[in-house]
């Protein structure tokens, strides 16, 4: 609150009180009052309304200071009606109770989408983990009836079973519930069930899996990060060239502070005026467009997990050369003294 | 023949799945009512159970940690949920692998064979005819002479050998490479096979391993 702000704000009081000086050394003048008593009388007048003035302006400063020094420094400025003491001016008083009364509104409303997205969040869990049981018998069933069906049932079977994965781990990256535990984690195992599990997908289109020696352990959620390896696995495939020697070349480093594992192809690459875009939501670029399939979202997905699990993901590619992915994971200290 | 029972209240998948793992040689159970879960795997006495989380009547969990008070029979629990909090929860309940569906069949079999082996005696060495196959060293012994196979070959051989006179895909052998981290493609299977054959053709088994054309191999 500035003094100046404050006066100009006041500039009626001003006009009406020389309006009303004027008058009354007018009227004196007229009953012929001696100048002296006109000059005393004007002076007590003048003083008693600067009193008015600044004591009303201190009290107001005291109060509004405080609420915009709170606002600036909360990083949730909606909570600043808990951190004020109620003014004790009427027009305080009447901002202060309705600051109150629209919060209060406001953070009902909150609670009930809060509680709606829960609602749906569950839904959505739940409907995976429904829709997941005739996939495992369509899984199973075209295993067991090999004559029945071709590779190409099998393929969009994965992409089927890929696809609904993808919502899943959207669903727990974008909200807040913690539903990971992270323990010790032996990347060669993870390394190889998302080996595994892309097989086929590998074998189909001829690309070499090489994996290095890898004798880390991390602290991750195991499943969290098969899902994020499969993405990039995923990624790895659809961006292939169509050249003799395509691989996926896997491998570890450890440099103290972090382990850092690397995903690197030989695939198309990413032009460098896509690169930093790759993990904004919904963003395909050009390789997305060429290729007609992508949703933009594996990697958002990706980087939302590693945040959530304290990982660093970071990608580096030359178009028509490379893609490196490389994810790190820090390492605990006070786990370690911990264990 | 191992026996597995099946707990699993989904009719298509239980009936799939007993199919699969009866062409693999188990013996298999289902369980059609799931009132008294808990007596039925105990009279059947099976050396493996498949139990799924969600079952009628009593939650999966629920029953493990009951039978876990009356019996150590091998369980893999298989289920739909899959995060880390219920896998470190069905382990600590006594469970002794955790896979989700919906699963790739190869590997189910796998991780099935891995905890049979795990429980039963360990069978580091197999008898073949006159052979002694010594797994973890990867060494055929025939009397005196010795032949010693790469690690790519032994995994294959002693897949063979766990499914002997019958059909095994290359899918098979190819999940089961790669489960032991040998990540190798199509042309190098074959020629670890060709391998492999030639080797047990030196100590006189010339047609020990034939080929089912567009199906696999079969170790007879």
């Amino acid at each position: 609150m500035k003094l100046n702000k404050y006066l100009k704000d006041k500039t009626y009081a001003f006009i009406l009180s020389i309006i009303s000086y004027i008058l009354i050394i007018l009227i004196l003048l007229a009953f012929k009052v001696s100048k002296d008593l006109i000059v005393l009388i004007i002076a007590i007048l003048i003083i008693f309304f600067i009193l008015m003035l600044g004591i009303d302006y201190f009290r107001k400063r005291g109060f509004y200071c405080d609420l915009l020094n709170k606002i600036n420094y909360l990083d949730k400025s909606y909570l600043v009606l808990e951190m004020i003491n109620k003014p004790d001016f009427y027009e305080g008083k009447i901002l202060y109770d309705d600051l109150y009364n629209i919060n209060k509104s406001m953070i009902e409303n909150i609670k009930i989408q809060e509680e709606q997205l829960q609602d749906f969040k569950e839904y959505i869990e739940m409907w995976i983990h429904e829709v997941k049981i005739p996939l495992a018998s369509l899984v199973l069933t075209l295993n067991n009836h090999k004559k029945l069906f071709d590779n190409k049932t099998k393929r969009q079977l994965k992409r089927l079973e890929d696809d609904v994965e993808q919502v899943l781990y959207y669903v727990r990256a974008e909200n807040a519930n913690k539903d990971y535990l992270i323990k010790d984690i032996d990347l060669a195992m993870v390394v190889k069930r998302v080996g595994l599990k892309n097989m086929d997908d590998l074998l189909d289109n001829k690309i070499a899996f090489k994996v290095e020696n890898i004798p880390y352990q991390v602290l991750t959620d195991a499943k969290w990060l098969e899902f994020i390896l499969g993405q990039i696995i995923n990624n790895s495939i659809k961006y292939k060239r169509s050249i003799k020697n395509a691989y996926i070349h896997i491998w570890a480093y450890d440099d103290d502070k972090q382990v850092t594992l690397v995903i690197e192809d030989n695939g198309i690459g990413i032009p460098s005026s896509d690169i930093d875009q790759v993990f904004d939501k919904t963003f395909t670029g050009e390789n997305g467009r060429k290729q007609g399939t992508s949703t933009g979202m594996g990697l958002t997905i990706c980087k939302n997990l590693c945040t959530k699990l304290g990982h660093q993901i970071t990608i580096e590619s030359k178009q028509g050369e490379y893609t490196r992915v490389y994810l790190s994971f820090f390492k605990n200290k006070y786990f370690e003294v911990l264990k | 023949m191992p026996k597995i029972m099946i707990i699993e209240d989904d009719e298509v998948i239980s009936k799939e799945l007993k199919e699969l793992l009866q062409s693999n040689g188990y013996r298999v159970a289902l369980i059609k009512d799931f009132t008294n879960t808990l007596n039925e795997i105990l009279s059947y006495s099976p050396d493996l159970v498949l139990l799924d989380i969600n079952i009628p009547y009593m939650n999966g969990e629920v029953l493990l940690q009951n039978l876990r008070k009356k019996s150590n029979v091998p369980v893999i629990m298989v289920t739909s949920k899959n995060t880390e909090v219920d896998e470190v929860l069905s382990i600590t309940y006594g469970a002794d692998d955790y896979i989700t569906k919906p699963y790739n069949p190869n590997i189910l079999l796998l991780r099935i064979g891995a905890v049979l082996k795990r429980t039963s005696k360990n069978t580091n060495i197999i008898n073949y005819h006159d052979l002694e196959i010594n797994i973890s060293k990867g060494l055929i012994t025939k009397g005196d002479t010795e032949v010693i196979l790469t690690k790519n070959e032994m995994i294959i051989f002693s897949y063979l050998l766990n499914h002997q006179n019958r059909i095994v895909t290359r899918d098979e052998l190819m999940t089961d490479l790669w489960n032991n981290d040998e990540f190798i493609n199509d042309n190098a299977l074959t020629v670890n096979i060709s391998r492999l054959r030639a080797k047990l053709k030196d100590i006189g088994y010339y047609k020990a391993i034939e080929t089912r054309k567009g199906l696999g191999y079969i170790l007879s």
